[in-house]
């Protein structure tokens, strides 16, 4: 380190001229605004094409690292229905891709297809094609309308579950309880709680035989997906829920369900219900401590099955979320596998082909059960994956395919907004269960926080 | 500069010599100074400033980065104050100066000591290794693995349960009231190797003839070590405590892999934060604003501790 002498001046002529030409530059760099101009639009396509092209066509598609397997089988089956077609699948960590994929989209390379979470601005910014055109040529407006609702999207981006279709996928992620079966029978239980109740004094009689009741994850988001659980519970109903998660305008959640489920997983949590470590607790460590055997319930979802069969097939279950009362409403959460299409792919038309292809196929709709652990939803008429006696990824299938007949399958409130999930949901329910926020207070900042996360 | 301050000392000697071959010198050593500056200044230039300049023009605006772009003026910044979230983000910080700057700084000097009287050899070579290796692996690596350590089968529960002290055993990362200093002390972890080498070459460099005096003279172990080796160490202390300051209070990598900012809100930091903003809640221009302000903050507190150093 050189020390200047004393005697040399602090502001120089040099300096001064130096400082002004910086300022200046910044000046001139903040005058013209960053980013798109407002005239960029993004067309339909002219001409929705069924099939595919001819010559060699190579489809590129991104997915999360962990997918690939699963994409590349979907991938070989396809190009086995059309031997032109060649499915290139390339990953990356999904954290990742959730975080990168609105750039990927926009740049140059663009893949084909792409996994993304949620929308997020994609829509707003014109990154996505329209798949109405697609839609209509494949007959996928003729199928269950309902699994479509989270893919839709008004043009704006503003508000989902109505509005054009921007994206799909060969399958559908569900939430549920896992059920440690023979722990529950050691307790006296066939281990399916058909009530709150019925969950509640399962829960306590485990924790008096000295194991955990329920393993459920902060971080992993799980304590928000039962508190969504617990309100629907208790509204009896999903209209509310809904409209907050698709942004409808004037919705919200802050009201007297939001703080009963609150209050009640506060109350899980003061029993000593949850894991000590429940704030900190990592999806694959609570997987791996569940298949260890001394916990009773497992707050997750389809995508967890795959493994926890691997680990002791027909040992474990999976039921839906209880509902309040015998009958009462109860709904599950399922979000779709979601592909899009950018505006600067390659291959449209291919793209799409894939997509009705992985919808429909039999073979396609095997392997998303087997190898994604995902449940398939396409036409009401679609072929019903085989699944071994007694698996959870075989249990579900069934409630999947139970509550989309009962209309009883909902948006992520997790998805409401980009950041929802990470600022929001996730902090708030493990301080909700740590006693340092009250539910009144948890009701009112996530209604407060999700408006400013949608104001722009 | 003091190339510059040179070239002006040469010109009224040279004058003397020949008026016009001086001057072209002169003027020439000017040039080749700068020219000798431009690559390393076209680095600066592309990788510093411009995205400096880029950020502060962002955070005049509200923008998803993709899509158009809004100007709001100093909007983005009075949301830095007053959305409580991100001030308390820089609060974090600055606790986290405890960790990751003063403890490495203060055991780094006991450290050094420590290794400054053994006698060279396998031990002192091996002490000095283990010390180090901690700034070798990535800051990422280092946070995965005390992540393990911390949990509730982890290292630190195993000598908890092994002394008698079951009743002390939690989930360090997920406790609310541990969190912050557990991951304060994956800081002090990375930081002590550095410091302590910084220091320990730092230390050969003291005049011994200083220590001879002061033995002399009746001092002790604790008084040499207070009035000649802290003192001579300035320079590497200040040098240490600017690194390590800068490092607490831009820090990402730790907390994001660890904590990423939770439980709650106890761990989170301007950092991650920014992240946050940028690619989750898409809001570049407020992240931008956010990480101005860092950067202003770090200045504000390096710059009087590069004072204080130099003076002499």
């Amino acid at each position: 380190m050189i020390n200047p002498p004393k005697n040399v001046r602090f502001i120089t002529t040099k300096r001064v001229i130096a400082v002004a030409a910086i300022g200046a530059l910044a000046a001139t760099l903040t005058a013209c605004a960053p980013g798109a101009s407002d005239s960029q639009s993004a067309s339909a396509p002219t001409e929705a094409l069924t099939g595919v092209g001819d010559g060699d066509i190579t489809l590129t598609l991104t997915e999360a690292a962990a997918e690939v397997p699963y994409f590349e089988a979907l991938g070989a089956a396809f190009t086995k229905k059309y031997p032109n077609v060649t499915v290139e699948v390339s990953g990356q960590d999904f954290q990742t891709l959730v975080n990168n994929a609105p750039r990927l989209i926009s740049g140059t390379n663009v893949p084909d297809l792409i996994r993304l979470a949620s929308f997020g601005k994609v829509v707003e910014d014109k990154l996505v094609t329209n798949l109405d055109g697609y839609a209509e040529a494949y007959g996928w407006d003729e199928w269950p309308q309902a699994q479509f609702d989270s893919t839709r999207s008004n043009d704006k981006g503003t508000q989902r579950g109505t509005g054009s279709l921007y994206g799909a996928g060969p399958g559908f992620g569900l939430t549920g309880i896992y059920v440690n079966r023979d722990l529950a029978e050691q307790l006296g239980s066939d281990g399916a709680p058909a009530t709150l109740e019925e969950l509640e004094s399962l829960m306590e009689k485990a924790k008096g035989a000295g194991k955990t009741p329920m393993i459920i994850s902060g971080p992993a988001a799980t304590l928000s997906n039962a508190t969504q659980n617990l309100l629907i519970d208790y509204a009896d109903s999903t209209e509310t829920v809904q409209a907050w998660n698709y942004n409808e305008p004037g919705a919200s959640i802050d009201d007297e369900n939001t703080v009963k489920a609150a209050a009640k997983l506060q109350e899980w949590a003061d029993a000593g219900y949850f894991p000590t470590d429940v704030s900190s607790l990592q999806q694959a460590d609570a997987v791996s401590e569940f298949t260890a055997g001394d916990a009773l319930f497992y707050v997750s979802g389809n995508w967890d099955a795959p493994a926890i069969d691997k680990a002791a097939s027909g040992s474990f279950g999976f039921i839906a979320f209880p509902a309040l009362e015998e009958g009462g409403t109860t709904a599950a959460m399922s979000a779709s596998d979601l592909q899009v299409i950018p505006t600067k792919a390659a291959h449209p038309r291919e793209a799409a082909a894939f997509l009705d292809f992985v919808q429909t196929d039999p073979e396609a709709r095997q392997i998303t059960v087997d190898l994604g652990g995902y449940v398939p939803g396409g036409p009401a008429d679609g072929s019903t994956p085989t699944t071994a006696e007694g698996s959870a990824v075989g249990d579900t299938v069934a409630t999947f395919a139970d509550l989309s007949s009962k209309d009883q399958l909902v948006e992520f409130m997790l998805n409401a907004t980009g950041s929802m999930a990470a600022s929001t949901l996730i902090p708030q329910t493990e301080l909700l269960v740590a006693n340092k926020t009250t539910p009144e207070e948890f009701s009112a900042k996530v209604q407060s926080d999700y408006v400013s996360q949608l104001s722009n | 500069m003091s190339l510059l301050t040179r070239a002006k000392t040469a010109e009224p000697g040279a004058e003397s010599q020949s008026p016009l071959r001086p001057r072209r010198r002169t003027a020439t050593r000017r040039w080749a100074g700068l020219l000798w500056l431009a690559p390393a200044f076209a680095f600066y230039a592309t990788f510093v400033l411009f995205p400096l300049m880029q950020t502060v023009r962002f955070s005049l605006y509200d923008w998803d980065g993709i899509g158009v772009a809004n100007f709001v003026g100093l909007a983005n910044y009075a949301n830095v104050f007053s959305q409580p979230e991100l001030a308390a983000s820089l609060i974090n910080a600055f606790i986290l100066i405890i960790f990751f700057s003063i403890v490495p700084v203060g055991l780094g000097l006991i450290a050094a000591a420590l290794l400054r009287e053994m006698r060279q050899g396998a031990i002192s070579t091996l002490a000095r290794v283990l010390l180090f290796l901690p700034q070798v692996i990535p800051l990422a690596g280092a946070a995965i693995a005390w992540t393990y350590m911390y949990s509730d089968d982890g290292v630190v529960n195993q000598i908890l349960r092994a002394v008698g002290l079951e009743s002390q055993t939690r989930p360090w990362l997920g406790d609310f009231d541990t969190a912050l200093v557990a991951v304060g002390i994956i800081g002090t972890w990375v930081a002590l190797g550095f410091c302590t080498i910084l220091l320990l070459s730092g230390m050969g460099k003291i005049d011994p003839s200083l220590y001879e005096a002061a033995r002399l003279d009746g001092a002790g172990r604790i008084r040499e070590f207070v009035s000649i080796t802290v003192p001579g160490l300035r320079r590497e202390i200040v040098v240490c405590i600017t690194v390590t300051i800068i490092a607490a209070l831009a820090s990402f990598d730790v907390i994001y892999v660890s904590t990423k900012g939770g439980p709650g809100y106890q761990t989170m930091v301007p950092g991650v934060e920014i992240f946050r903003l940028t690619f989750l809640d898409q809001k570049v221009g407020l992240a931008s604003a956010l990480a101005l302000v860092l950067a202003a903050l770090v200045i504000v507190v390096v710059l009087p501790i590069q004072r204080l150093g130099r003076e002499s």
